[in-house]
């Protein structure tokens, strides 16, 4: 038989319990807590800028493409109050090949070329997203970069590069993310880019007086 | 209350917060973060396979975090040293034999993505926390729900 003074901390301890769980679950769901950083060639901007978007994008996402114009665009405004890393999430199920294109997205970074290979993928998506065979273009972008290519493929099936992409997908089911691109813009969700450039414009005052 | 004895209660609440207080850290920054990533660190002391690390990767944030809460809060303040200890020494086997074999390890998996020290310094960092959930076993009485519920 359990004592008085035993029932109260058990009490107290079950409450404890329920009351942490819910809290952590609750700042899950809110995006409340640290955000794993992206590779650095992954990351544009300076690193104190005020303004921090953490991008989760898929290659074969028109509406990615879209979003892509709109972040240089912003880029080229709000220059150094804002710093953009880029997460990838491929939504796999829909498009076969956006897991392959963003490992060689990625060993070209490896090589200082994400963005440019990146620019290329979605300049030219409709030409391999729906391939039904593993499209030629992703060695031809990487042989008009002047890209190492088989040292990207070998790059694109090491586990470390599985790794880091699997973290990211896990990072993004974690965040609640399950539609392309989803933006997070200084912890705040914007997904597309209609939303991205309203919740920016939020920013407007802290984007312009970084302005140089 | 002589003075002597105020001194041992208060070592041993200041023990009962610093392990409580690191272990709530620890948990909430894996548990805030994927469950891959933690599940990857386990997996780089190559003890356990990768699904048995991603079972433990789920588990472990959570047990820290309670523990911690627990202990922090003085509730059941004994059975909550004792079980912060043993998961201390849970982390110095896996730590201490990862130093031994040499093992590539670049992030201990500690602090979630926040990064960590070399092993080496999260090896004393650990002796040092054990030895403090000893002083909380044993003087962390001070101030505890365990007290509070014995006068109430």
């Amino acid at each position: 038989m359990i004592d008085r003074k035993n029932a109260r901390l058990l009490a107290l301890a079950a409450m404890i319990v329920f009351i942490s769980t819910v809290a952590v679950l609750l700042a899950r769901q809110f995006n409340i807590g640290p955000e794993r950083p992206a590779p650095d060639f992954r990351t544009f901007g300076p690193k104190t800028a005020p303004v921090q978007i953490y991008e989760y994008t898929d290659f074969s996402c028109p509406a990615c493409r879209h979003a892509a114009g709109k972040i240089d665009e912003m880029m080229k405004i709000y220059g150094p109050g804002l710093r953009i890393s880029f997460k990838h999430y491929p939504l796999m199920d829909i498009h076969p090949w956006s897991f392959h294109a963003a490992a060689y997205a990625d060993c070209a970074g490896e090589q200082g070329k994400f963005k440019e290979y990146a620019d290329l993928l979605f300049e030219n998506q409709e030409k391999w997203a729906q391939s039904k065979e593993k499209p030629k273009e992703f060695e031809a972008y990487a042989a008009q970069l002047k890209l190492d290519w088989p040292k990207i493929t070998a790059c694109a099936d090491s586990a470390e590069t599985l790794r880091r992409l699997k973290l990211d997908i896990a990072e993004g089911d974690l965040k609640g993310v399950n539609a392309t691109p989803t933006f997070f813009i200084n912890g705040r969700r914007a997904v597309g880019g209609g939303q991205l450039v309203d919740q920016a414009r939020k920013f407007d005052n802290i984007l312009r007086a970084a302005k140089p | 209350m002589n003075g002597k004895t105020e001194t041992t209660d208060i070592v041993g609440l200041l023990a009962r917060l610093a392990v409580g207080g690191v272990l709530i850290y620890a948990g909430l920054m894996k548990a805030l973060a994927p469950v891959e990533e933690f599940g990857y660190a386990i997996e780089s002391y190559r003890v356990l396979n990768a699904q048995l690390s991603l079972w433990t990767a789920y588990v472990m944030p959570w047990i820290e975090l309670w523990t911690g809460l627990l202990l922090a809060a003085g509730v059941f303040t004994r059975l909550n040293a004792v079980l912060s200890g043993l998961m201390l020494l849970g982390f110095e086997a896996m730590l201490g034999q990862a130093w031994l074999r040499g093992l590539p390890i670049t992030s201990c998996g500690c602090f979630g993505s926040g990064g960590g020290n070399s092993i080496a310094r999260e090896f004393t960092q650990n002796l040092v926390f054990l030895a403090l959930s000893w002083i909380a076993a044993r003087y962390g009485g001070y101030w505890s729900a365990d007290k509070a519920a014995e006068t109430l």
